[in-house]
């Protein structure tokens, strides 16, 4: 399997290096002021001279921290609603026509109100970050309970157990493939909310450092947090790959 | 004892018709006997079965288990369903020990049964594999033991050895012959092959096609315990099977007719 | 009973909303602090907001260049996935740079994207098109993926050209897949839309909502929230009616909505 994939990545690390190849040359040929567009090689530079720096640690960590929060918040929400609802009718009655509105309400907009009634700090964030991702898990887990095969169930309660207890031995795990693919476009959120809240009003994290660099025009700072965010989700996605390979070990296809 | 009264099921379908599945089911069934049920695709043998095992409420009648009406499914009835029904999460060990777990019997304790199973069904060396990783025969045989560790006084299997290859399929027949031998349960045991039916049973039930009714009910005298070596040259065994065979005809051209 | 919810099914959308603002109206009321108005108030400044010329223009002028982005993504994205979907080659020389670029805020590239053309129409457009772009190409790849080889085969039988059966068969065969990614992506523009005036703070809703936070007009604030989220829901409907329009043939109508930007 490896072996097949490797003249893939290749092919697929051309385009990215074609990339910064033209940034390079651009900046060569002088068309762009570097005030506008510093070369790759200086903003590489910077991006692992910060790596160093305590101060860009503590940025990112409190990036992460709200982004884990929130991500936590709504996973904890969004299967625990979806699962109810797909076995509950009456939760369903009450859980499908919220999320009809829900759903498709741009969550940013909120953001003002969140920062009036909970404050300008990490609360507020946290939140945008939690209503941003909880709906693609909500629904993720709310189709995948609700496509468990009958027969499933069945062979459960007619092993003894309990009605109770359906819902955690057999709905939650035959619904996790589903449940996993919702978290992964959540965390895809989350990082992008989580960065996009810190923009708007912070005092610190990755959107923050963005914010300062682009008020002092210091361009060359000004990518370094949108490479961080980008390998930052690059990681994250490539963890709960993991995760499920792991968790899914039994399923047909991941 | 099961007693099936008066057992009928209409389904709701698509565009608010009704489809009548089971129309006015009666029968006994006596503790420890080993009873088949033939007829048609689609006649209802599995809804029929689905009831008694409790996961479906009859639409009209009562069925009962000892006497008492049921309600629900119960570890006293097993189930083995047409398609298997694995835990895809869990390895043939855990989908196995699912049972005996559930019945709170110790790790250690249950391990040792279930291993013994295991290896009765011809699965040895496979405990650590996952249904997506065994073939469609495979799982079927997991299927069977999964039922079979929880000790179910009732085995309800719907068409359990259809996925099969003929040889593993006489196996698994004499297998359950000598369970059943064994252990006295009472099976329910749907199946298309009139054959395994009669070289099995105590007694054949003959379904009509959709409504299903009971067309007959064949008692099976063969001596047992059953060689199939012998049966098969036994002029009796042939007997039954051609006549079932004439009646399963019969019920396609009554239909035809109509 | 059955009357009661045949009644109820098609109102409960309706019932949630009252709902939701009702809770709303209680918990502004229990609370009383002077920032967070109630549901009430919050509606009767919804009039004041759309009968101001200059907002009104404003927020026009936004829903204008989420259209235009919207259009140029749906053009470029729809052919990119389905040949990446068609062709093992160019998903594998595309699919890590979309991973790259996957994870990053296109909001956020509005700082430097501003620098570069300035705080127009230009920049904002751009920011959308990059919003809205990857999940429809995402879509249109999964859609392309899944046509039946078979279906291909027979095309070919029959004489099409390469082109021909792209158009002709993939197209067609992707489409509920391609249009789901379109609805998502709808639901994305305005949210980009929202964020970039957020961040660029120079017109357009997400400019007025901020605005009117500093000015302390709360009023203003959750009139404008309620207005950018009946626009969501209005556009999401929209959408879906013309959708299920589109492909009344098949079933699969069921989209996660990726509501990130
Ligand atoms: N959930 C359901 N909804 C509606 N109709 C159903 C449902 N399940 C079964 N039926 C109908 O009930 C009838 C009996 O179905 P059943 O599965 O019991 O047949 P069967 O005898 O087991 O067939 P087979 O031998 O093919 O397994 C069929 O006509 C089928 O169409
Ligand atoms: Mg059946």
């Amino acid at each position: 399997m490896a072996r097949r994939h490797f003249p893939d990545m290749l092919l697929g690390l051309a385009p990215i290096l074609m990339l910064i190849a033209l940034w390079q040359v651009i900046v060569w040929s002088g068309t762009a002021p570097v005030a506008l567009l510093p070369s790759p090689f200086s903003v590489f530079a910077r991006f692992s001279a910060q790596l160093l720096r305590p101060e860009f640690h503590h940025e990112i960590a409190a990036t992460l921290m709200r982004l884990f929060a929130g991500f936590a918040i709504a996973v904890v929400l969004g299967v625990s609603i979806g699962l109810a609802a797909a076995v509950k009718p009456v939760v369903d009655a009450v859980v499908k026509p919220l999320v009809r509105i829900l759903a498709p309400v741009p969550k940013v907009a909120l953001y003002p109100a969140l920062l009036l009634t909970l404050g300008f700090d990490h609360a507020s964030k946290i939140s945008l970050v939690a209503a941003d991702a909880l709906f693609p898990i909500l629904l993720a887990t709310y189709y995948g309970a609700s496509m468990v095969e009958q027969k499933l169930i069945w062979s459960a309660m007619a092993a003894g157990t309990p009605r109770a207890q359906i819902i955690w031995k057999i709905v939650l795990p035959a619904s996790l493939p589903s449940i996993l693919t919702g978290c992964r476009i959540g965390l895809v959120i989350s990082s992008i909310v989580v960065f996009l809240a810190e923009m708007i009003t912070s005092t610190d994290g990755l959107g923050h450092m963005l914010v300062q660099a682009a008020r002092t025009f210091q361009t060359v700072d000004m990518f370094v947090p949108l490479i961080t965010i980008s390998l930052l989700g690059l990681i994250l996605n490539a963890a709960l790959h993991l995760l499920r390979r792991y968790l899914l070990k039994g399923f047909a296809e991941i | 004892m099961i007693a099936v009264e008066n057992v009928s099921h209409r389904f709701e379908t698509s565009g608010r018709q009704s489809h009548l599945a089971l129309d006015d089911i009666t029968l006994e069934i006596t503790d420890g006997a080993f009873v088949s049920i033939l007829g048609p695709s689609g006649c209802g043998k599995s809804t029929l079965l689905y009831i008694i095992g409790g996961f479906v409420k009859p639409t009209g009648g009562v069925a009962r288990v000892q006497g008492r009406a049921i309600t629900g499914p119960g570890p006293d009835r097993g189930p083995v369903f047409q398609e298997f029904a694995l835990f895809p999460w869990k390895t043939v060990l855990g989908n196995v020990m699912y049972g005996p777990r559930q019945q709170r019997i110790p790790r250690a304790e249950a391990e040792v049964q279930v291993r013994r199973l295991i290896d009765m069904v011809g699965l040895k060396g496979y405990e650590n594999f996952y249904p997506k990783e065994l073939s469609g025969g495979m799982k079927q045989r997991v299927a069977i033991a999964r039922t079979l560790a929880y000790n179910p006084s009732v085995l309800l299997m719907d068409e359990p050895f259809g996925a099969l290859d003929a040889h593993t399929r006489t196996r698994l027949q004499n297998d359950l012959l000598n369970i059943w031998e064994r252990d006295r349960k009472t099976v329910l045991f749907v199946t298309h092959a009139v054959d395994e039916a009669v070289f099995l049973s105590d007694k054949v039930i003959v379904m009509t096609r959709s409504p299903g009714r009971i067309k007959t009910i064949i008692d099976i005298d063969l001596p047992r315990p059953r060689k199939r070596a012998e049966l098969l040259l036994d002029a009796r065994y042939q007997n039954y099977v051609v006549a079932i065979e004439r009646l399963i005809d019969d019920t396609g051209i009554d239909e035809a007719a109509r | 009973m059955m009357w009661l919810s045949r009644l109820l099914t098609p109102l409960a959308p309706l019932l949630a909303c009252i709902g939701l603002l009702c809770v709303w109206q209680a918990a502004s009321l229990a609370l009383d602090t002077g920032s967070f108005p109630t549901a009430l108030e919050a509606l009767r400044a919804i009039p004041d907001i759309l009968g101001d010329r200059g907002s009104l223009i404003n927020i026009l002028a936004s829903l204008r260049r989420m259209a235009i982005g919207l259009a140029l993504a749906v053009l470029i994205a729809i052919p990119l996935g389905l040949l990446m979907g068609r062709s093992r080659n160019v998903a594998a020389f595309f699919n890590p740079l979309l991973m790259v670029i996957y994870p990053v805020p296109k909001a956020a590239l509005m700082p430097v994207i501003m620098l570069w053309l300035g705080v127009g129409d230009v920049s904002k457009t751009l920011v959308i098109f990059l919003g809205v772009s990857l999940p429809i190409i995402y879509h249109s790849f999964q859609g392309a993926r899944a046509v039946e080889e078979k279906m291909l085969w027979s095309g070919a039988a029959m004489g099409m050209s390469a082109s021909r059966r792209m158009l002709r068969i993939v197209l067609p065969a992707a489409l509920p897949e391609i249009l789901t990614g379109c609805r998502t992506g709808l639901v994305l523009a305005l949210i980009t839309m929202i964020t970039s005036e957020m961040i660029a703070r120079q017109s357009g809703a997400g400019n007025i909502l901020f605005n009117a936070m500093d000015m302390a007009q709360y009023d203003t604030v959750f009139a404008m929230i309620l207005i950018v989220g009946a626009m969501g829901i209005i556009l999401d409907a929209a959408f879906e009616r013309l959708r299920a329009m589109l492909v009344r043939w098949s079933d699969a109508g069921r989209a996660i909505p990726l509501s990130y930007s």
